[in-house]
């Protein structure tokens, strides 16, 4: 192990910066009035080909030590004192630009930005802004861009979002083909996952073996996994932030990939030319195809599909106001021998009004509807029944942004959201009246939060950014309410009585104030220290008694038995840059406290339950870690080593004995895997061949082992006592990807092909070790292995 | 259901499932308790083992507890002694024309040999439904790398559920019989191996007990006062039993709440497949408690049930789908359990 990571940190050393550019001729700037101080100079990139701005790209000023980002309009704008000065212009995935002026006055400057396009014999993987790990006064927000992940090798013939951010430090997947991401020792639920600013519940394809997001028409992730600006709320681990591409208004283009198991388009171009753009995407697997191609009768009857599509409209109507609709929807269906029908689907509409009203002040307003379906099938011939369930979010925010400098900046704004919940319907389709049609009574609730946060820098040094979020929550009727004998368990057995709520009627209300905390120390330009804490509150959670999210879980309001999940955490982290950004290193550590997660009673039932307090159990939760990360940015060479010591840990403590777990003392959570390393490199070997490597490690996760067997009615079965006291085998894999670049005539030739191999050397790795008394053998523990053995794809894709 | 959908993981030709060599935990010896006492006629049995290490083969043997003292006493204070059986070692029966009552509530009190005593809670046993007819439909489960699939018959129950109770249904399968037929005129001398062909006998009639791999349970949440159907029991084919007529007692109990719970987490532990959608491992907790430290883990369930039973003759023409029957070159009274009278109340 340790050679391994030898070996990539030589390697990584060996390429060098290699970025030239031919000096350019000095530009004059300005009208010359003979003014010395205090030059604004302002301008717009823009990309060469496209003409679309580009946001997010860097300008700097190497003689003031200053950089600059771009804005929505990929405007930015300079403050300088008459002098000469080398200007860069950098943006990811672009050529940088050298750009000698001589400021004189006040003036405009238009850069048009070409893309890399393969010319340069490197690669950058650059975020947004190269020192932005250092400078910012974040801590934990990880922004990935599409290029970055396409440096990794590709899963399943594609980029996958879920699987690129598991590679990051503190970030894990309980298994191999498992939905969700673990955040610092968090349940799947207490990420909030929204795609355009709309919250989407289950973000996978083929329960957890794909993601849900087609990587064409994402434009970047932000995984907030520290100190979550107050602006974000209502789960209590993590925020993951999808931003869809905004379609290009100059040209006509898209992109198309073919894999052997799934194929995708995306098309985008200007509606109205100069004014109004969209872009449109759709991805769908060939699964069920191959399914019917093979001969075992049952497999041919089995299907299994999924599409998903997604439709951007921008219009940025002027300089200064923009318009974005975005629709995401996935569906997923899935048939074992035709007589159960699993099909899932997400669906989302959301409609985003950017403004800068002044200069200084600016706004964002955003309307949001969500919508989770699931459904079960069963036509096996004997009492033959649908059950459907869903999950409806509409809701709203605002965001008022002012910055009274560029180091000293505030947004505040609030938040509105009604879910409603229909937790299970029963529907018999079978002849005659065999079962009776049964209902889960409906949820609903509404959450509201305001908040606000103060950013500002005092001098080079030091940073400060503090919020304050304060979020209200009502769980409301109509809803019959049972109520407990006291001093007894939870359980059909002491129900004593009910109440019924009206419609619309408040049954319990829960509030929180989640202070957000950071504070950041410079020693140079390239090293910081940061501290940071907040406080966050979840009202909703995800009712499974699995380790991974399955398509048919329930989501749970609270209620005046479930209170809200609250999370603290506190985090320090120290952030060095090497060589002039090219290498990036940071070590953080956090202690997180969680109350009221959800446990299970033994053999509880969660499915058409209508009263689920009778099942759940709330626990503590306790979390802690140390986090590395070495990345190189540019080079030949380009890549990351992550590692993570992490514990994850829950406590039941109940004032009835029997239904304490482990007799109340603290036990290893579902997903607590305290040693994990990733490693990741990519090699540009030549101008159009690249070859990426991932390997990764991990502790394998805990299990529960039988105490004794024991004989029942012909079955030999296990005896469980104490939850999670041991483990499966660690986990460890390599996956290889080469891609060729090839530059044809004709634009259709300009192709990509990536192959890969997952699991090159064939591991397997348990997903679980369980114990069963088959038949036709002795009781005894089995493997799961869900990739066995070494997997290849090939993937095709061109851009036109 | 969800348990399925680890197969189309298996389908993707990438997972597998394979055994494997873990470290477990010494096992305790813990006493464990199985047995049912119902309405219909006895000797009903109760069975007392010793848990034992889960091995990865064949590690750690589940023994019988012999030598102890065990009664089942009602709510009116009277005793029932049960007898350990000569052969079945640790088994222990209730007299002959012992039956449950409807409406009583009885505890299970065992004393082993060194001393200990133990007690169940109470049991009540509630009234029953009949079973209005047995209706019978053929399953088939592809076999990975076998052409031909496993099969059988699965047994449904058509009952009248009661509107004013919360009904626990539990089904049983009393002793099997059918027809077995084979081919003595096929005999060959094992030694000279030279065919000998035999006069008898052609057809014979076998009874056996078959065990049933998977628990048959249900509750009325969803059928309260209907007439409906429930699977509640199945007869593999193994290529001997659907050669002609097989004849089945359907035995169809009313258990507790507490009873039913216990009997679903033994039936999802009996069919978990390890996929990402199981259950983590539940604590299966019974219903008996030992009276000298309360802290001992005592494992099982005593149950009292009302029973009703009802009889099936299946023909080999009600199945769509059997296994290509076996041939057994030789008198069929060679088989285990087979005789050439048929059963007395035999009657097709």
């Amino acid at each position: 192990m340790k050679k391994i990571l030898l070996l990539f940190l030589f390697l990584m050393g060996q390429g060098a910066w290699a970025q030239t550019t031919a000096p350019t001729k000095r530009e004059v700037i300005g009208r010359d009035i003979g003014q010395l101080k205090g030059i604004k100079i302002s301008g717009r990139i823009i990309d060469e080909i496209s003409g679309e701005a580009l946001v997010g790209a860097t300008v700097t000023v190497p003689e003031l030590e200053i950089t600059k980002i771009t804005d929505n309009n990929g405007a930015f704008e300079l403050i300088l004192d008459r002098a000469e000065y080398n200007i860069q212009f950098r943006y990811v995935g672009y050529e940088t630009i050298d750009y000698p002026i001589t400021a004189v006055g006040d003036g405009r400057i238009s850069i048009r930005m070409l893309q890399e396009d393969f010319q340069l014999d490197d690669v950058v993987i650059f975020g947004r802004d190269p020192e932005k790990n250092i400078r910012s006064t974040d801590m934990g927000a990880i922004t990935l861009s599409m290029n970055t992940m396409r440096e990794l090798p590709p899963f399943l013939g594609e980029v996958d979002i879920v699987r690129s951010l598991a590679t990051l430090p503190g970030v894990s997947q309980v298994g191999e083909a498992s939905s969700g991401l673990n955040v610092r020792g968090g349940g799947v639920d207490q990420n909030l996952i929204q795609f355009a600013g709309a919250p989407i519940y289950n973000p996978s394809h083929m329960f957890g073996l794909f993601t849900a997001f087609n990587a064409d028409v994402v434009n970047d992730v932000t995984l907030y996994k520290a100190v979550v600006p107050a602006k974000f709320g209502g789960r209590s681990s993590a925020i993951l932030d999808i931003l869809p591409k905004a379609g290009s208004v100059a040209k006509w283009g898209g992109d198309l990939m073919l894999s052997n198991y799934s194929g995708k388009l995306s098309v985008n171009g200007p509606l109205i030319k100069d004014k109004v753009s969209i872009l449109g995407g759709f991805r769908i697997s060939y699964i069920n195809w191959f399914l019917n191609s093979l001969s075992n009768p049952t497999v041919k009857n089995s299907q299994a599909n999924f599409y998903d599509g997604n439709l951007v409209i921008s219009a940025p109507i002027s300089e200064n106001n923009e318009f974005t609709y975005s629709y995401y929807t996935s569906y997923d269906d899935f048939a074992f021998a035709s007589d159960t029908t699993i099909s899932w689907k997400n669906t989302a509409h959301s409609l985003q009004w950017k403004s800068r009203l002044t200069a200084k002040l600016s706004l964002e307003a955003l309307g949001y509807y969500s919508g989770y379906d699931y459904g079960i099938f069963n036509q096996s011939g004997i009492n033959d029944f649908d059950i459907n369930s869903s999950i409806q979010d509409l809701g709203g925010k605002l965001f008022l942004g002012y910055n009274f400098s560029e180091t000293n900046k505030v947004v505040f704004g609030g938040e509105y959201k009604q879910v409603a919940i229909q937790p299970g319907e029963l529907i018999p389709t079978g002849p005659g009246e065999e079962i009776l049609p049964q209902k889960v009574q409906d949820e609903a609730g509404r959450e509201a939060g305001v908040h606000f946060q103060h950013e500002f820098e005092l001098g080079e040094k030091f940073g400060f950014s503090y919020g304050l979020r304060y979020d209200t929550y009502q769980y409301l009727g109509p809803r019959v309410v049972r109520q407990y004998e006291e001093n007894k368990p939870v359980s059909d057995g002491s129900a004593i009585g009910e109440t019924n709520y009206g419609d619309g009627e408040v049954i319990q209300t829960y509030d929180g104030l989640g202070p957000r905390a950071s504070f950041r120390y410079s020693f140079s330009k390239s090293s910081s220290i940061k501290l940071g804490y907040n406080k966050m509150y979840q009202f909703i959670h995800l009712i499974s008694n699995t380790a991974t999210i399955a398509p048919t879980d329930v989501w749970k309001l609270s209620d005046n038995f479930l209170e809200p999940q609250i999370a603290d955490q506190y985090s320090l982290g120290f952030y060095n840059n090497f060589k002039g950004n090219i290498f990036e290193t940071s070590i953080e550590v956090y202690y997180k406290d969680l109350q009221n997660v959800v446990e299970y009673k033994d053999g509880a039932t969660l499915i058409m339950q209508n009263h689920l307090e009778t099942e759940l159990i709330p626990a503590e939760g306790q979390a802690y870690g140390v986090e590395l990360y070495v990345k190189k940015n540019l080079g030949r060479l380009t890549g990351w080593v992550s590692y993570t010591y992490s514990r994850s840990l829950r406590r039941v403590i109940t004032p009835f004995e029997e239904e304490n777990i482990n007799d109340g003392e603290w036990y290893a959570s579902n997903f607590d895997k305290p040693h994990d390393l990733t490693l990741i490199g990519n090699y540009k070997v030549s101008t159009n061949t690249s070859i990426s490597a991932t390997f990764a490690y991990s502790t394998g996760r805990p299990v529960t082992f039988p105490e004794a067997k024991f004989d029942y009615s012909g079955n030999s079965l296990a005896y469980f006592d104490s939850r999670n006291q041991q483990r499966i085998p660690d986990f460890h894999r390599l996956d290889l990807a080469v891609n060729f670049k090839f530059k044809g005539e004709g634009r259709f030739f300009d192709g990509d092909w990536t192959f890969s191999v997952l699991n090159v050397y064939g591991r397997k790795n348990p997903f679980s070790i369980f114990f069963d008394d088959a038949q036709d053998s002795p009781p005894q523990a089995l493997r799961l292995a869900i990739l066995g053995v070494p997997l290849p794809s090939l993937s095709y894709a061109i851009k036109f | 259901m969800l348990r399925r959908l680890v197969f189309l993981l298996l389908l993707l030709p990438m997972a597998c499932i394979d055994p494997y060599q873990v470290e477990v935990p010494d096992g305790q010896q813990l006493l464990t308790v199985e047995g049912l006492i119902h309405t219909g006629p006895g000797p009903h049995a109760i069975t007392l083992t010793r848990s034992d290490t889960y091995g990865s083969v064949f590690e750690g043997l589940v023994r019988p507890v012999t030598g102890a003292t065990v009664v089942v006493r009602d709510n009116e204070g009277k005793i029932i002694f049960l007898t350990e059986g000569q052969e079945a070692r640790g088994s222990y029966f209730t007299p002959s024309g012992f039956r449950a009552e409807i409406g009583k509530s009885y505890t299970l009190q065992i004393q082993t040999a060194d001393g200990k005593v133990y007690t169940s809670l109470p049991e009540r046993v509630e009234s029953v439904p009949e079973i209005e007819d047995i209706s019978i439909k053929t399953i088939t489960v592809p076999v990975e790398g076998e052409t031909t699939p496993r099969s059988g018959v699965q047994l449904i129950s058509e009952i009248n559920d009661p509107a004013d109770q919360n009904n626990f249904y539990f089904w049983r399968l009393g002793p099997i019989t059918h027809v077995l037929e084979a081919r003595p005129d096929l005999f060959v001398d094992r030694e000279t191996r030279t065919p000998a062909p035999k006069d008898c006998c052609f057809i014979c009639y076998r009874t056996e007990v078959t065990g049933n791999q998977s628990l048959f349970i249900a509750v009325d949440d969803n059928f309260n006062g209907l007439s409906t159907r429930i699977p509640a029991a199945f007869i593999e084919d193994n290529s001997l039993r659907f050669v002609n007529k097989l004849r089945a007692d359907l035995k169809q109990y009313a258990i507790s709440q507490e009873a039913y719970r216990f009997l679903r987490l033994v039936k999802q532990q009996a069919e978990i497949s390890g996929s990402i959608f199981d259950p983590p491992p539940a604590t299966i907790r019974g219903n008996m408690i030992s009276l000298d430290n309360p802290d001992e883990v005592v494992l099982g369930y005593f149950m009292a049930a009302g029973e009703s039973t009802r009889r099936i003759y299946i023909d080999k023409s009600d199945l769509t789908f059997r296994q290509i029957p076996g041939t057994i070159p030789d008198d069929c009274r060679t088989v285990f359990g087979a005789v050439v009278d048929p059963p007395f109340d035999w009657n097709p």
